[in-house]
């Protein structure tokens, strides 16, 4: 793989605000989404091949920036709401505007980014600064003409979601009927039409009628990419539920409930925490479904609610360190994966700035780093060992030296090509792999 | 004995974790949060159980509960709950919790999420009488005579389903509610329990108490069932109880019995001579009487925040 990193915040003003908190490509991949930690939402686009130099497949430049969410507070309940972006989700482009879905903690918000590229010249009432003229001045009619201009993209909010949870906010997706897209908070998950801002349908609702009795939240939901009528959202206990909107109103009862059971042999305190679904996505296909815990990845096969069909294996050096990850607080850290175009490889971050990709037909799988050096232009990404004692290999990394505060949280796949982004911390990395640009 | 310590210290870093959520920026986490009291309860389950210190579970792994102590728990499973019903408001002055009072060591997690309907069997259960269900109860009488409390009992909280449902509010609970009146079934009285409680703080909490004496309460939240859309708060009320009860119990979980003095923590002293003192946090903790002086300030803490 390629590097060519892009986006990097000078962080004097605090390393807060500028944290990558998702990533997320269009549906063409033509333009790749960031939100970060200070509300703000950075769209880049891909420049078009140019024929001078078809060795260099498009770069992504900075195509536009704006706020999107500001830090509010609610004064009847004394809580303050985070600005952070949790998730952006793109909605499938219907004319020449693009629309995004953004959302924190509590407000979800359609955005539409327009493209100026002409500007109206000639108007008989008004001159070029937009004065009035003097009437009688003007002796003939003319018809304003548009004139080119320098591109300007504009950004605006459509709609605006809010007061429909009561929870954190933590997964939005997009329908694929192209009206409708479900929100997702720690106990219920709401059905939104993208016109209606004023009221939601509640299709999962968790919370239970005594809040003692709470043992797990939901942690991530989606719809599948083809049935409009499907979707699955994960527990804190490890769980898939599938469910479908035309069994009842409420989805409270599952249609399968996709489960392992836990293996006896690695219990510890820790057991339920590292279980807890951090991530899951459908596959591009619609058959499989791909979830992310602590320590694994695991695809999913819709026809099968035993167990999942296969289980890859992320960072198991870390199962011995469970207990100090658990007070820095690293073991809560939630990190997401992501399929290829062709689902035959899944990728997904883990710490000291290392990401994972698996084959799925080989069974190769490959540690890469997102670092500076390894994203000068041109420069080949060289895969990564951490060893965990025994013979340790000149470059290998050991377990204890690895920089937990350097996570890969939001990973992103081209839709369509072998195009990365990654987010570590304040920076994003995008890698091409410009040998095998075809998907296979 | 080696899980015993780190249980210990799980347990400490686990009230930490908690404690530390409520200040945090965009209001408590309630995925983490929940997580951590599932750690926290783990933990304790093993601290309890490891015979070492010749405690509460000295005769085995801890008995489940009776099966018919909770209609909504499975029999010998433990109570899924977050902790002590009653909620607590953490901006209310809290008179910590004095040396000599007696905080019974709190059961284990078993019934602590739970109301409990019949004291006795969990008594039984568990050597440890549970501290939170005492204040439940006392709580309980408390509530179903008003609001004239006594002082010194714990706090006029209502039954926390009864409020929820809209019970009356002198206790006297409606059919449907759920919730079995206390049977008052020779238990030892009462701790006397100084802390006060009212409407929790961050999460907005899920009710409101009626606190005792003059201090200024929030209103309780209405009874009626939470109005959904933008009326319906975050109920993480119970975390602050779950400081409360973990806080201030802990401390009592190394005396051997109820009430026990301080013979008690000296003849678990006897048992570990040869332990050091203890390290500060993080480090290691050993069954001793610094650990249990370090300790007391730390509930104490979390109980005046």
């Amino acid at each position: 793989m390629e590097g060519e990193s892009i986006y990097e915040v000078d962080s004097e003003d605090g390393v807060g605000a500028d944290i990558i908190s998702t990533v997320e490509f269009n549906h063409t991949g033509e333009l790749l989404a960031t939100g970060d930690k200070g509300g703000r939402v950075v769209i880049f686009q891909r420049e078009p091949e140019s024929k001078n130099e078809p060795h260099s497949q498009g770069e992504y430049n900075v195509y536009s920036t704006f706020q999107s969410h500001e830090p509010e507070f609610d004064y009847l309940k004394s809580l303050e709401i985070e600005e952070k972006i949790n998730k952006i989700k793109w909605l499938p482009q219907q004319n020449a505007a693009h629309s995004l879905l953004s959302t924190n903690d509590k407000t979800i918000k359609l955005w539409k980014v327009t493209e100026r590229d002409k500007r109206p010249e000639g108007y008989n009432l008004k001159d070029e600064e937009g004065k009035l003229k003097d009437l009688s001045t003007v002796t003939s009619l003319q018809v304003p003409v548009l004139k080119p201009m320098d591109l300007m993209v504009e950004v605006s909010p459509r709609r605006i979601f809010a007061n429909g949870h009561t929870y954190h906010i933590n997964s939005i997706s997009v329908n694929s009927d192209c009206e409708t897209y479900m929100s997702a908070d720690d106990l219920r998950i709401n059905l939104w039409h993208l016109a209606i801002t004023d009221r939601s349908f509640n299709i999962v609702d968790i919370k239970p009628a005594n809040m003692e009795d709470l043992t797990e939240v939901i942690t991530a939901s989606e719809f599948h990419p083809h049935h409009c009528n499907l979707f699955v959202y994960s527990s804190s206990k490890g769980s898939l539920r599938l469910c479908d909107m035309r069994a009842s109103a409420l989805c409270d009862k599952h249609s399968k409930l996709f489960e392992e059971p836990e293996d006896p042999s690695n219990r510890s305190f820790f057991s339920e925490i590292i279980s807890s679904v951090s991530d899951v996505k459908f596959s591009h296909s619609g058959r499989f479904m791909l979830t992310r815990d602590y320590l694994t990845v695991k695809v999913w096969d819709l026809n099968m609610e035993t167990k999942p069909i296969e289980t890859y294996q992320v960072h198991d050096y870390l199962r011995s360190k469970l207990c100090s990850l658990y007070e820095n607080d690293c073991i809560f850290d939630k990190f997401e994966c992501a399929w290829n175009g062709s689902d035959s490889v899944i990728m997904t971050g883990a710490y000291n700035n290392f990401f994972r990709m698996f084959d799925r037909n080989t069974k190769r799988d490959v540690t890469l780093e997102a670092s500076r050096e390894s994203s000068k232009p041109r420069a080949i990404l060289k895969p990564r060992r951490v060893c965990v004692g025994g013979k340790r290999r000149k470059d290998d990394i050991s377990v204890d030296s690895l920089d937990f505060t350097k996570k890969i949280l939001h990973t992103a796949w081209h839709p369509a090509e072998n195009i990365i982004a990654i987010a570590a911390t304040n920076n994003l990395y995008i890698f091409q792999d410009k040998v095998n640009s075809e998907m296979h | 004995m080696e899980f015993k310590l780190e249980a210990h210290r799980i347990v400490s870093i686990s009230l930490g974790k908690i404690y530390n959520s409520r200040v945090q920026r965009g209001g408590i986490k309630l995925h983490k949060n929940l997580l951590v009291s599932l750690v926290l309860r783990s933990a304790r389950q093993v601290y309890l159980s490891d015979p070492c210190l010749g405690g509460p579970g000295a005769g085995g792994p801890p008995q489940p509960p009776p099966a018919q102590q909770q209609q909504h728990q499975l029999p010998g499973e433990p109570a899924p709950g977050w902790g002590d019903p009653l909620p607590r408001d953490s901006s209310m002055e809290q008179d910590p919790e004095p040396a000599g009072a007696a905080p019974e060591p709190t059961a284990l997690p078993l019934g602590l999420g739970k109301l409990p309907l019949e004291g006795s069997p969990l008594v039984t259960a568990e050597a440890v009488p549970e501290a939170p269900r005492r204040r439940v109860e006392a709580a309980e009488r408390g509530g179903g005579g008003g609001e004239g409390a006594p002082v010194e009992g714990p706090p006029r909280a209502r039954h926390f389903c009864c409020r929820r449902l809209g019970c009356s509010p002198h206790g006297a609970p409606r059919a449907d509610c759920g919730c079995r009146p206390r049977p008052d079934d020779g238990l030892p009285p009462p701790p006397v329990c100084p802390r006060k409680r009212s409407a929790s703080g961050a999460g907005g909490g899920p009710a409101g108490c009626l606190a005792s004496g003059g201090s200024p309460v929030k209103k309780p939240r209405r009874d009626s069932e939470e109005q959904p859309g933008d009326q319906e708060e975050m109920e993480t009320g119970n975390v602050a109880n779950l400081i409360t009860i973990f806080g201030s119990s802990f401390s009592g979980l190394l005396r051997k019995s109820p009430g026990g003095g301080r013979e008690d923590e000296d003849g678990e002293e006897e048992e570990e001579p040869q332990r050091g003192p203890e390290a500060a946090e993080p480090g290691p903790m050993y069954c001793d009487k610094p650990v249990l002086r370090n300790l007391n300030p730390w509930s104490t803490a979390i109980v005046a925040f």
